[in-house]
């Protein structure tokens, strides 16, 4: 992937009235490859609505997605994507999660030695024939992550993965998931509701404000690797994105 | 990483299996309890040997099934009070239960053969009804093979019939709009109520019995597996699709899997009705099977053999729903347990 390019996206839903709903509005993005952008807004900014539009899950009403200039139209293994609870298969070990997308592309003779390397770098050894309500949500968490990234895809959508995690469990996940991105180079997608992690991972945040959901700013991140959580130049950045995030109060 | 402390897997499976049986098997090891049933199985032993009879029975089949308990018992004592493993637990949980079984064997004993408080040719005594299974112990196994083949070969196809029928219907929208409307006007039909023209259009009688069977049981399992595979998250649908799966792959590892507790329970709905299928039908067509005997018996005025019948039964039909309890504990392995 070179280029993943959204382009004038309105998605519209009617309520039960038949009211006219605008989830987004008049959206353009433009990621290059290895980024790693942060999607931070509200709930009911539609945030998770763009991440499904470019997974091909959802299709826009009005405007395109494309990759490479190849329009979206369906999902795709090359597009992976990490739901807000994981979704691991509840009937399948971990290690048959992670292998399941392995297995249904490649078949039998899928690479097991892939799903091993991911197992030991998730911290999941130990946990292999453990099912998913077995073990805590973080590890879930990671194993979700392994059965997406296991697939190599080309850009990898993150919609708040840790989004029901505690704050300890959060950082651990955030730091697999940097990790993950700096050995891969994997483009990635973030959306989340969370300003530390938007500012920790992200080289460009994308600040969303909601009803209608409208892209407000696009801001480059100016921190350098590897980043710290409590350095001045990291809460003065979280400063700037959270007045740009405190809508009324900034316009009053 | 946060990991846990890991036991080796084997450890973990065992005290995984040590903390279900407690579970299950909740009540506390009582050496009084243990030899409190004991005692009851012999009492019940002395009491038949020593009390007089006024019916006209033979004991002897009685007599070694209650030596045979009483080892039995004896052997879950031993071990249970000295190995401190599943059968000390197993055996503290039934305690009570089996010294009150001795307490009813001997309460029936007294109320019919011993003092006939309730009376032959309708009520008649365990020992007894154990004679007549002995007597007629060639005859009864030939009836049980046989009840046992016809119902498991009607189940297998009545399920099966109603996991397809299920399946396409809970996934296929197109599917359902077109079959789910004759789902509902045959599927409530008894069973039963088609048996005087399966008996004419079937060829054989033996296919009208299949019939009837797979017939009480295919509707259950649909109606449930469609329940199953509607119940299914969409998130499962959508990360399926994310990694890559065709919808064949989606049907077998997703659909099917997410149904398969659903599945279960239609399974265990038709359980019952097929046993009163198979029962019903027998008595009427066939020439072999326990519904065929209790039929037979009926005839012949003789009752103690329709007791005998449904001892048989009550335990055939307790082995197949252990068998099937077992089934689904393996297949739904994976779910978290709910006590």
């Amino acid at each position: 992937m070179v280029q993943l390019s959204v382009q004038n996206v309105n998605r519209i839903l009617h309520d039960n009235a038949g009211q006219r709903i605008n989830v987004l509005e008049d959206i353009n993005l433009s990621v290059g490859s290895g980024e790693f952008i942060s999607i931070i807004g509200p709930s009911g900014c539609g945030k998770t609505t763009l991440l499904r539009l470019i997974s091909g899950l959802d299709r826009p009403e009005e405007g395109k997605v494309t990759i490479d200039d190849q329009l979206i139209t369906r999902p795709d293994v090359s597009r992976g994507y990490v739901f807000q609870h994981g979704s691991l298969f509840p009937w399948e070990t971990i290690r048959e999660n992670i292998s399941s997308g392995l297995k249904a592309v490649h078949g039998r003779h899928y690479d097991k030695k892939l799903v091993d390397h991911y197992i030991e770098l998730m911290g999941l050894k130990g946990f292999e024939s453990a099912y998913p309500h077995q073990v805590s949500g973080g590890m879930a968490q990671r194993a979700a992550l392994a059965r997406s990234i296991v697939l190599r895809p080309e850009l990898l959508l993150l919609d708040e993965p840790m989004g029901a995690l505690d704050a300890f469990t959060r950082a651990d996940v955030q730091d697999v998931i940097q990790r993950v991105w700096k050995q891969t180079k994997t483009t990635m997608i973030l959306v989340t509701h969370d300003i530390d992690e938007a500012i920790y991972l992200g080289t460009r945040i994308v600040v969303m404000t909601p009803r209608p959901g409208r892209i407000k700013e696009i801001v480059s991140n100016p921190l350098t690797f590897p980043r710290d959580r409590t350095s001045n130049q990291f809460l003065e950045f979280r400063r700037e994105i959270q007045d740009k995030l405190n809508f009324g109060v900034a316009e009053n | 990483m946060l990991d846990a402390v890991t036991l080796s897997k084997k450890q973990r499976s065992k005290a995984v299996k040590q903390d279900k049986a407690e579970t299950k098997y909740w009540k506390p090891w009582r050496t009084s309890w243990n030899i409190l049933s004991l005692a009851a199985v012999i009492a019940a032993y002395v009491e038949n040997q020593l009390v007089p009879s006024q019916e006209l029975v033979n004991n002897g089949a009685y007599k070694w099934f209650l030596i045979a308990y009483f080892i039995y018992l004896v052997a879950v004592y031993v071990i249970g009070a000295v190995v401190h493993g599943r059968i000390r637990v197993y055996g503290g949980h039934f305690a009570q239960l089996n010294a009150v079984l001795g307490l009813l064997l001997i309460g029936q004993d007294l109320l019919t053969e011993k003092f006939a408080v309730i009376k032959l040719p309708f009520f008649v005594s365990f020992a007894q009804i154990l004679d007549q299974i002995k007597t007629d112990q060639k005859l009864l196994i030939e009836s049980t093979w046989s009840s046992l083949g016809l119902w498991l070969i009607s189940f297998i196809i009545g399920t099966l019939i109603g996991v397809v029928l299920g399946l396409f219907m809970g996934r296929y929208r197109q599917f359902n709009y077109w079959s789910f409307p004759f789902l509902k006007v045959i599927g409530i039909i008894p069973a039963a109520a088609w048996m005087p023209l399966t008996m004419v259009i079937f060829p054989t009688s033996y296919m009208a019995e299949i019939f009837l069977i797979a017939f009480a049981v295919w509707f259950p399992v649909a109606f449930m597996t469609i329940g199953g595979v509607q119940s299914i998250s969409t998130d499962y649908f959508e990360s399926a699709k994310t990694l890559g799966f065709s919808e064949f792959q989606i049907l077998r590892k997703v659909v099917i899997p997410g149904a398969l507790p659903n599945i279960f329970i239609g399974i265990f709905t038709a359980m019952g009705l097929s046993f009163t299928m198979l029962v019903i039908s027998e008595m009427i067509g066939a020439k072999v099977g326990l519904g065929w005997y209790i039929n037979w018996a009926k005839g012949v005025g003789n009752y103690t053999q329709v007791y005998a019948a449904i001892v048989i039964m009550a335990v055939l039909f307790s082995v197949i729903f252990s068998f099937l309890n077992k089934l689904q504990e393996y297949a739904l392995r994976w779910r978290q347990r709910s006590n």
